[in-house]
């Protein structure tokens, strides 16, 4: 079938042209400033790297923090000298956790939330365990690393 | 002149060679420390290649884009000019209302 | 696009017809010299961008001399995209007073100036002034030995005023020296205190040119002239123009990154052959003209009043040029005007290139 006549007006063709062509060029500008001022700066590491003789020392059944990118890493020795290296952060609400050792489990203040020393969540509002780490020992430093990360250390 | 020449002959002693290892050294810790003060100028610029290409790219894709728009806003003038020329601008008081 | 019970709802609260006739009404000349008119909506349109790439910066930027010029550095090595706005940050401000000296050259020449459009030229005037303290607060704030310099050269060179000269320079400087605190305080005035004065004084500008409508030459005020309508017209025709100077911008802030110097030391020397921005080049080469003591006076506090009547007697030629307030051909103000553009060029260009 062959129109004589346009169904779209001239002015109406080129409106759509231009408001289109507009959006396209600001949303290309605007996707560049998002990119500024939401930076990828400050994200959470892959792995750290620890001064071993702090942490081998640790008294059984105590815990102590370590810095892991913004927040908090906590390295765990449980009661029969085991060890664990997990994120210190609740699931729930981001909240720090601290570790109670009369009751060997860690407890987040915000919402008292509940983890075992598993940091398995078992109590309380948070939705699932906390994050674990694996801890590799090389000579005097200790690396903790996000699971199933390779870590790639910097040549000194 | 005379003068400069009497103390010519006792900084003749003072031969240029017996202190030029002590020179040589002074001019060499100088000349690091220069070197090292002079630090490499800070990258204002991407420094990898393939990112300053894609750096250049955009910037021709930017100017393409540019240069669209200002087609497309000739073409509308055009027609604006045009339908201005026909009176066609103008509001009618007495078009009928579509719904 | 078309949203009628949307349009309704705004009729009933807003006068939508009489907005609408508003700016149907508004008609702009066309002549030889309508390009001019264009200059004030390009000088706007920078300023708009450098408020966005000015926002930018300042979520990053941290104003204390530990960390102004190490917070630069990692806008510009560690942030995404973070050299490119702040060399458009940069190339922004160089061209916003490019453009501002066009236009108050070409109101100059024009006559736009003349009755009753006085206010306009004060306030643009004004604006002028402002832009030029933004530059050069703006140029402190990274903190580098260049801008250190040059700051301490322009507050001193204001200290040389009579009578308040010392109060200017210490308000300026927020001390005796320039210290952390003139780090701090500039970045006050570019980033809260200028800001609001000129966005306000932007507004009087533009609300007096819509006032006014725009000015005709004295030449072609008898002729039988063309207008065209602001909207949709010339608000296209300036769109383009924003377009092609937007694209210049960012071709210059990606082949000409401005450069990042040693940090500041004040106890360091200044380094060689430094230069104050471009835009003062020609009050400095002015000030060396004169001699360092004129008849036992200070030959500079004299410099600096010769320069500041020139700037006066610039500031008052609507006031003074009375033939052209008459409507009538006023040949001496069109050759003071001349002469102060070509003092301008030839002392910036001896400036520059010397």
């Amino acid at each position: 079938m062959k129109l004589d006549f346009s169904l779209i007006t001239r002015r109406t063709f080129l409106n759509t042209l231009f408001f289109g062509w507009a959006a396209a060029f600001f949303s290309g500008a605007f996707y560049a400033l998002m990119k500024f001022a939401f930076p990828t700066l400050g994200k959470e590491p892959d792995f750290v790297v620890l001064e071993g003789k702090a942490f081998k020392g640790l008294a059984n059944n105590s815990v102590k923090p370590f810095p892991w990118g913004g927040t908090v890493g906590l390295y765990l020795k449980r009661a029969d000298g085991s060890v664990l290296a997990l994120k210190g952060v609740c699931t729930h609400m981001e909240c720090n956790v601290a570790y109670k050792p009369e009751e060997r489990k860690f407890y987040c203040a915000c919402h008292q939330g509940w983890f075992d020393e598993n940091g398995i969540n078992i109590a309380g509002p948070p939705p699932k365990p906390l994050e674990i780490f694996e801890i590799t020992e090389e000579g005097e430093k200790l690396i903790v690393a996000r699971k199933g990360v390779k870590v790639e250390l910097p040549k000194a | 002149m005379r003068r400069v020449g009497i103390f010519g002959k006792k900084l003749n002693r003072f031969r240029l060679v017996r202190f030029g290892r002590w020179i040589l050294a002074t001019a060499l810790v100088w000349l690091n420390a220069a070197v090292s003060l002079a630090a490499e100028p800070v990258a204002v610029f991407p420094e990898v290649p393939y990112d300053a290409f894609i750096v250049y790219e955009s910037l021709a894709v930017f100017w393409i884009f540019i240069i669209g728009l200002i087609v497309i806003i000739r073409m509308k003038l055009r027609e604006i000019e045009r339908t201005q020329r026909l009176g066609a601008d103008e509001e009618d008081p007495n078009a009928p209302l579509l719904q | 696009m078309n949203c009628p019970r949307l349009k309704d709802w705004l009729d009933e609260r807003y006068d939508w017809g009489g907005i609408k006739s508003l700016v149907k009404g508004k008609l702009v000349p066309q002549h030889r010299y309508d390009l001019w008119y264009y200059t004030g909506g390009i000088t706007l349109f920078l300023f708009i961008l450098q408020i966005l790439t000015g926002m930018l910066m300042a979520l990053y930027y941290i104003p204390h001399v530990n960390f102004a010029y190490e917070s630069i550095i990692e806008i510009v090595t560690k942030l995404n995209m973070g050299w490119f706005f702040r060399s458009l940050h940069h190339w922004g401000s160089q061209l916003a007073i490019v453009f501002l000296f066009i236009h108050l050259f070409g109101t100059l020449l024009l006559k736009s100036y003349r009755k009753p459009r006085e206010f306009l030229w004060v306030t643009g005037f004004i604006l002028l002034g402002l832009s030029i303290f933004f530059g050069l607060s703006g140029y402190l704030l990274l903190w580098d030995e260049r801008a250190f310099a040059a700051v301490r050269v322009a507050t001193g060179g204001a200290g040389a005023f009579p009578v308040i000269g010392g109060f200017i320079k210490a308000f300026l400087r927020g001390g005796v020296d320039v210290t952390g605190d003139t780090l701090l305080r500039f970045y006050a005035f570019h980033v809260a205190i200028l800001p609001i004065l000129v966005l306000a004084l932007i507004g009087l500008h533009l609300l007096l040119v819509q006032y006014h409508g725009m000015s005709v030459p004295l030449s072609l005020e008898k002729e039988n002239r063309r207008e065209e309508p602001f909207f949709p017209n010339v608000f296209y025709k300036d769109l383009m123009i924003w377009l092609v100077v937007l694209g210049v911008l960012v071709t210059l802030a990606v082949l000409l990154p401005p450069e990042i110097g040693v940090k500041a030391d004040p106890l360091a020397p200044p380094p060689e052959n430094i230069k104050p921005e471009w835009y003062f080049l020609f009050l400095l080469e002015t000030l060396k003209l004169f001699p360092g003591s004129i008849l036992g006076l200070n030959g500079e506090t004299i410099a600096i009043v010769v320069v500041s009547c020139g700037i006066l007697f610039f500031f008052l030629i609507p006031f003074l040029d009375r033939r052209s307030a008459r409507g009538e051909r006023s040949p001496l103000f069109t050759w003071i005007s001349v002469i102060y553009l070509v003092y301008f060029l030839v002392m910036t260009a001896v400036g520059f290139f010397s």
